[in-house]
């Protein structure tokens, strides 16, 4: 929760500061592949493999050349099986069991991007979001399975590169890579932090 | 025009990830790993106590809550398999008029109108699909002292059941010291019984006696 509120804290003083010399005033639609590597907990205890079905996007108001904040949304589907093993069930009581772990995780953001060089062709920028990950959690013995979807917490932070279709274009090709930061404590496990890379495109909307 | 192609490429892409490019655990499951085995045991027990036993001469069907007993090719083949993997276990096969020291039961479950079944059904009903008289203890009641889970049963499961028969005069019941529980698809088959018993003794260990 505290580090909720001091991301919360971070983009609205980059929001507000901006927004008084705001020069665009344009909406931006970022939308692109996505290919995501769980971290810590998520890849020791739920899901070793990376994921590379997935995709993100963004609707983003310009509020100057340097700062631009929206709504970031996304999808990813992580799947692992793990071989047969035997898995304790009770004090005397065991399955033997292929164990599939199976989760859609369906971020919904307050983003906001910087981006520090304004007259150069090539554009970094550096992003920072927290919100909610809708997950759907599914795992299953064998052929036999169990469904939770909660809604958890996550936190991002990201840096990018946009590379306009043109000189002064506000469209452009998209790259980036950003940590998700996403605590979840359901049936035992603690974690669904991952590493993502991401490709696309980003569209000036006027 | 070029702005709405590309946003028009961009969704279709998102929408082709949603909804195709997930992956499904169940078809990504060959037949072998959509089974499970469930074994659980009375810890009070000391398996190497038992030296004999008997198992029925036919297996309970139960499908939908009716009974019947039945001796078909797959029942066959799982009380001969069973009984292999006992007298591996160091078990000695005797007659019911020996006083076995272990009577077992192998019972297949069926669910084909309701497509679920409770496990907890199936043991509040045990003492109709084997009666007590069949082990010769007319009279007396089933017990499991260890907390069996109840469990949804959806296409079928057989369970094998070790009953303590050794010490049912002096308990006036029938303690079950052992279950085995096989589930999934294909498990009704001559052909798979002896890797499905298998797999059960197999995770029980303790289940020698020697």
């Amino acid at each position: 929760m505290k580090k909720f509120k001091i991301i919360l804290t971070a983009l609205g003083i980059m929001f507000f500061s901006q927004s008084v010399s705001a020069q665009k005033n344009t909406f931006k639609l970022d939308l692109g592949y996505n290919y995501s590597l769980p971290v810590g907990g998520f890849k020791s205890d739920i899901v070793s493999d990376n994921s590379p079905r997935g995709f993100m996007g963004s609707l983003m108001y310009a509020f100057s050349d340097k700062i631009s904040a929206g709504l970031g949304f996304g999808f990813q589907d992580y799947y692992q099986k793990y071989p047969r093993a035997l898995y304790p069930l009770g004090k005397t009581q065991e399955v033997s069991a292929v164990l599939t772990n199976s989760i859609q995780s369906t971020p919904v953001l307050l983003k906001a991007a910087y981006f520090p060089l304004t007259g150069a062709y090539l554009k970094p920028y550096v992003s920072l979001g927290a919100g909610a990950n809708i997950i759907d959690f599914n795992q299953y013995l064998g052929e036999f399975g169990s469904s939770q979807t909660n809604a958890g917490f996550l936190a991002q932070g990201g840096l990018g590169l946009m590379i306009p279709f043109k000189k002064f274009s506000a469209s452009g090709f998209n790259i980036g890579a950003d940590y998700n930061y996403a605590p979840y404590n359901k049936n035992g496990y603690h974690d669904l932090s991952n590493v993502n890379f991401q490709a696309g495109v980003t569209i000036n909307l006027k | 025009m070029k702005r709405h192609l590309l946003m028009l490429l961009g969704l279709a892409g998102m929408s082709f990830v949603y909804t195709g490019c997930t992956k499904d655990p169940l078809n990504n499951l060959s037949t072998d790993e959509s089974r499970i085995y469930i074994t659980d045991h009375d810890s009070s027990v000391n398996f190497s106590n038992y030296k004999t036993f008997n198992i029925s001469d036919s297996v309970a069907v139960i499908d939908n809550g009716s009974m019947k007993k039945q001796l078909g090719a797959v029942d066959s083949a799982y009380i001969n398999t069973v009984t292999k993997y006992m007298e591996q276990d160091g078990y000695t096969l005797v007659s019911k008029e020996q006083n076995p020291d272990v009577g077992v039961d192998v019972n297949r479950i069926i669910s084909t109108s309701t497509g679920v079944i409770s496990y907890g059904d199936y043991w509040g009903y045990y003492d109709s699909y084997w009666d007590p008289y069949y082990w010769g203890y007319p009279g007396y009641g089933y017990y499991i002292p260890y907390g069996y889970s109840v469990y949804q049963i959806k296409e079928g499961a057989i369970s094998v059941d070790m009953l303590d028969l050794k010490n049912a005069a002096q308990d006036k019941k029938i303690n079950v010291i052992w279950t085995g529980l096989i589930r999934g698809s294909g498990i009704f088959d001559t052909t798979v019984a002896d890797s499905q018993v298998k797999a059960l003794f197999d995770q029980s260990p303790y289940l020698k006696t020697n």
